[in-house]
């Protein structure tokens, strides 16, 4: 491949490089003038490279040199994750102190491009390297979002808990490339999937192992039960502003890799892998929302929801790739679909929290929040209309989000193996809506229902309220209109079908009331 | 193609949005105007329904699967799904279509004079969000897609949950959730039959298109259309022979249970939640205690027969065999729900919460009356839930009229009302009566038709023991008789408080609210056929007929 081909291919991820390289030097500048500029920079920055991905258009997912693939899912997890990075901006704009504003916005940026190179990454390593470009500028994040004990000692237990997850992902991937001989992850063209044994097409032990650590190192960055634990302590420390990005950037991150991973050996798992991915959903999202509801702090009951949220994306990535069909069928659209919705929501729920604050600072606990309908209804609106779509009520996204999950599930004819165990898994998730909502009412009602005798301090000035104004605007346009996004996300997916059918015969699914016409790879 | 439905859905909408931009003053205004403009143009379907002798046994009215001021767009699409903005109206919705836009409306004119206006709070998002409940309420009623039912059913929660939730009593936070989570509760369940109905009837139609090897399956209702994939037509999915005839086969199963006998259940646990029946009601109590009057009117009057029209419109068409199965479960619960609502609600000293059970115990007869399948039953329960609507509505507001005064709703502290307040008291009178089942009056007819019903099952092996629990439900009238009379004998009869002496009778505006009521109670008991019957019974026994039929074909 020519070097300017490389380039062209890469000018998104090398705009953000250079934007964010360049704010590192502004920053450092003494020049009062040049830091207020600097948020403004970022944002400029983000809408450069959106713009160079739109009019770029889809990749033909025919570049594939030097470890990386720029394929349809590129294209998806680039314009979701630089949109919602523009949100991300316009709610971290007041953050931090002045003198490190330039240091903020730049590790902003250099996470996002480490979600970028996520995407595209189609090497072991790349991939490795892109994920902890994702994680380390969030451990200086955190520490920088706020002049707090808490925040300090958020950061270094992230980090810890980040390194060691890093750690077991580094392990994983040793086995994997023991097992297969090379760090690629899918031969593009011919569909060779080394991973396999050749003999019966299944994952051999040395590939096992190392497949089951990798799993565990990435259930760590979507904060997957039970390697979630750090999430309720990071959350609450970090500012609210900062904690929108936290749970959005790393899982979208996360998931992608995953999407990876399982594309790699040909969405062919195990039983076994099977029944432990279908536990990890289960509990997650059980154990995220109970907990939830035993929460007076609103950050720590965001933080179990989020883990909860992981939970039905773990239902969906399980369901797996089916092609041609859009997000109503296909597992992994269905995914992507939801956590560009649930990236919008989540960081509209914490952006609330950050436009007030009270004396002791931030807003803590539920009854902080009271009162705050009667003192700034928009806020409220826009607060009730994200939390709803967390809770996947219609008329948000979120509702259709759960929705496509649902039916991807469904779709499975009912003679296929693993079909009544998804089935199950979906009863579960639907079971969990229900539970979830405890805690959404309880933050609906307190903003609404409570009483509060002295206002709350307004904090994080107008363009906080616009980022949250458009999260939430966001939501209803969705819901309306969910073709657009749903049909992005169903072309994204083409990349891991080409692989998986091409590693993996499809078998016709014929049963005595029909299905017939639906073609599904075994997931 | 018409869009008179569409009109009266979103004509509240648009009163809504008004709403946000008119000066406070004016707000009321407006939202009266916005319901009474839903009232008039819900008048207009009358002429569709007088229209006369259509019906195969004479009656005029409609047929099940006849519908009138269809209207059908796309919606959402995907490459083998559509759903669609699909509405129409029959017998089914019409009477109760008719039903939401008055009390709709009066429970607007009732919202006139709250408390919390005099502060100045909240007004403007009051009615903007009353609207916004009736726009969901009617969209229920006339949405005959499944997904766009499920989103009205879901949407008008929220504007529930608020109003109870903001302008309630003291427990008010608890009860919105309560009510809102036992709701969502039996929502999900219904989301999750919504999805399998959807996948089970596009694997009927495919392996019916392999059999036949057509490239379309004729529709079961709709000329010279045909289907290629699932539908969530309603209407479709029980008038196709091929998609019943796969959905109540015994062989079709949903996680290794009957499928017919699950869907019904899933569903029957949705709307019995919204009904509600005795192991679900609990929310109900706690709900209309904390609401304010005019939403307890809403509540009590349309609300509730949510649940009703849902059984009637969903599980007995789609699934007859599913209602075959639990029909001796269903009578129990119903009779359950009679005996122990009535018992509850002799036992409250709390004015609101006396009716809130009396609820229970009238809805208990719609259930009975559905779960015996005779013609009797049916329309019995139709015309019980059109009956509750006039009547439990009104007195609601009765105990709105005597709370707005008195502040309080201890039963036992009043005393003598109907000499210090003679209208109110005579208003009073009749809407109790209306509830006890006084003949003449529309609370007896939906009663005796539907313990009429219930005797006629009994040679239905599917249901035992049906003179006994007609018996049973019979007997019921005595409770409510007893704890309405007991009641009326506390508050309005008796020596005279002086506390109360000072009382204003029945305002203008309250009396406005209250005649309407009286009148279409007394003239629903004295001219059943003419206002009820005559638009319903067509549909009804329609209906019946093709439920018989299908559990007559699969064994």
């Amino acid at each position: 491949m020519p070097a300017s081909n490389l380039l062209t291919q890469l000018l998104p991820e090398l705009i953000l490089l250079v934007g964010a390289c360049g704010l590192l030097f502004l920053g450092a500048t003494r020049l009062a003038a040049s830091r207020s500029f600097l948020p403004f920079a970022g944002v400029l920055v983000l809408v450069a490279a959106l713009v160079v991905t739109i009019r770029r258009g889809e990749p033909d997912g025919s570049f594939a040199a030097m470890g990386l693939w720029i394929s349809s899912l590129t294209h998806y997890v680039r314009w979701v994750a630089l949109s919602v990075g523009i949100l991300i901006l316009l709610v971290n704009w007041y953050l931090p102190v002045q003198e490190e504003r330039g240091e903020f916005v730049a590790l902003i940026l250099l996470s996002l491009l480490g979600v970028l190179l996520t995407a595209s990454a189609n090497d072991w390593l790349v991939l490795f390297f892109a994920i902890e470009l994702v994680s380390i500028p969030t451990y200086i994040l955190i520490a920088l979002s706020r002049l707090d004990q808490r925040a300090a000692e958020a950061s270094v237990k992230y980090f810890f808990l980040g390194a060691l997850s890093a750690a077991i992902l580094a392990f994983g991937l040793s086995f994997l490339y023991g097992a297969s001989g090379t760090t690629q992850i899918q031969h593009i063209a011919g569909g060779v999937i080394s991973l396999t044994l050749p003999s019966t097409g299944e994952l051999g032990s040395i590939a096992m192992i190392g497949f089951l650590f990798v799993l565990a190192g990435l259930a760590f960055k979507v904060a997957a039960v039970p390697f979630h634990v750090y999430a309720p302590d990071v959350y609450e420390g970090a500012a609210a502003p900062i904690t929108g990005m936290l749970g959005f950037v790393p899982k979208l991150a996360g998931f992608v890799a995953l999407i990876k991973l399982f594309a790699a050996i040909g969405w062919n798992l195990p039983i076994e892998i099977k029944w432990l991915v279908w536990i990890l959903a289960a509990v997650t999202m059980t154990a995220g929302n109970v907990i939830a509801l035993l929460q007076d702090n609103v950050k720590r009951m965001l933080a179990y929801s989020s883990i909860a949220h992981t939970g039905y994306m773990l239902v969906a990535l399980l369901i797996g790739p089916v092609a041609g069909e859009g997000p109503m069928h296909d597992g992994v659209a269905a995914l992507l679909f939801y956590i560009a919705v649930y990236g919008a929501m989540n960081l509209g729920a914490f952006a609330m929290i950050a436009s007030f604050g009270r004396k002791h600072g931030e807003l803590e606990t539920l009854d902080d929040m009271n009162g705050i309908a009667s003192q700034a209804p928009a806020v409220a609106l826009a607060l009730a209309i994200c939390v709803f779509s967390l809770m996947g009520f219609p008329p948000t996204a979120g509702f259709i989000g759960k929705l496509y999950i649902l039916t991807a599930a469904f779709s499975f004819s009912a003679d296929h193996a693993f079909a009544q165990p998804l089935l199950v898994l979906a009863i579960v998730a639907v079971v969990n809506t229900v539970i979830s909502a405890g805690y959404y009412l309880r933050i609906v009602a307190a903003a609404y229902v409570g009483k509060s005798s002295t206002p709350a301090n307004p904090t994080g000035g107008f363009t906080l309220r616009w980022g949250l104004a458009v999260c939430s605007l966001a939501m209803l346009v969705l819901f309306v209109w969910p073709r657009g996004l749903a049909g992005q996300a169903s072309r994204a997916t083409a990349a891991i079908h080409d692989s998986v059918s091409a590693a993996h015969t499809v078998v016709r699914v014929d049963t005595d009331f029909g299905n017939a016409q639906v073609d599904r790879t075994s997931p | 193609m018409d869009h008179l439905l569409s009109w009266i859905i979103f004509v509240p909408t648009l009163g809504a949005i008004l709403c946000l931009f008119v000066p406070k003053r004016q707000v009321r205004v407006v939202a009266v105007t916005a319901s009474l403009a839903a009232l008039i143009l819900s008048l207009l379907l009358f002429p569709t329904f007088l229209g006369g002798g259509e019906g195969a046994a004479g009656y005029s009215g409609s047929h099940y699967g006849e519908l009138h001021h269809v209207e059908r767009h796309e919606w959402i699409t995907g490459s083998n799904l559509a759903i669609e903005y699909f509405l129409g109206i029959d017998g089914l919705g019409f009477p109760l279509l008719i039903l939401t836009t008055l009390v709709a409306f009066l429970a607007c004119l009732a919202s006139w004079n709250m408390e919390s206006w005099k502060v100045g709070k909240g007004i403007r998002a009051y009615f903007v969000l009353f609207l916004l409940l009736e726009t969901g309420m009617l969209g229920v009623f006339v949405s005959l897609d499944f997904f766009l039912f499920y989103i009205f059913w879901e949407v008008m929660l929220l504007p529930m949950y608020f109003l109870i939730g903001v302008w309630g009593g003291e427990r008010r936070e608890y009860a919105a959730i309560k009510f809102f989570l036992f709701t969502l509760g039996g929502s999900v369940l219904m989301l999750v039959a919504l999805v399998a109905m959807y996948f089970y009837s596009d694997g009927a139609l495919a392996s019916e298109m392999q059999r036949t090897g057509a490239d379309a399956v004729a529709s079961g209702y709709r000329d010279g259309v045909a289907l290629t994939h699932g539908t969530f037509d309603l209407i479709e999915l029980a008038t196709n022979k091929v998609i019943q005839g796969h959905f109540n086969a015994a062989s079709t199963v949903f996680l290794g249970l009957k499928f017919s006998t699950c869907m019904f259940m899933f569903l029957f646990i949705g709307f019995a939640i919204k009904l509600p029946v005795v192991p679900f009601h609990t929310w109900l109590p706690d709900a209309h205690v904390q609401a304010p009057t005019p939403v307890s009117m809403i509540l009590a009057g349309v609300l509730l027969k949510m649940g009703g029209y849902g059984f009637l419109r969903l599980c007995y068409p789609i699934f007859p065999t599913g209602g075959e199965t639990w029909a001796f479960l269903l009578a129990v619960i119903g009779i359950v729900s009679i005996l122990y609502g009535a018992l509850c609600a002799m036992a409250q000293t709390d004015f609101k919460k006396l009716v809130a059970y009396s609820s229970v115990s009238h809805m208990g007869y719609v259930l009975l009356g559905i779960a015996v399948m005779t013609e009797a039953g049916f329309q019995g329960a139709m015309f019980q839930m059109i009956a509750h609507g006039i009547s439990s509505p009104m007195c609601f507001f009765l105990v709105g009229v005597v709370y707005d005064r008195a502040h309080h709703r201890e039963i036992n502290r009043f005393g003598g009302l109907w000499m210090t307040m003679p209208r109110y008291g005579t208003l009073a009178t009749i809407g109790f009566f209306a509830s006890l089942g006084l003949p003449g009056l529309c609370g007896f007819i939906g009663e005796v038709w539907v313990i009429l019903g219930t005797f006629a099952a009994k040679d239905n092996p599917a249901m035992p023991w049906a003179p006994t629990m007609a018996v049973l439900a019979a007997s019921a009238v005595v409770l409510t008789a007893g704890y309405i009379l007991w009641l009326i004998r506390r508050v309005y009869l008796g020596r005279e408080r002086e506390e109360y002496q000072s009382f204003p009778d029945v305002s203008a505006r309250e009396t406005m609210i209250l005649v309407p009521m009286a009148v279409l109670s007394i003239a629903l008991g004295i001219f059943p056929m003419q206002t009820v019957f005559n638009f319903t019974n067509g549909t009804l026994d329609n209906m019946l007929r093709h439920v018989v039929q299908v559990i007559g074909l699969v064994p």
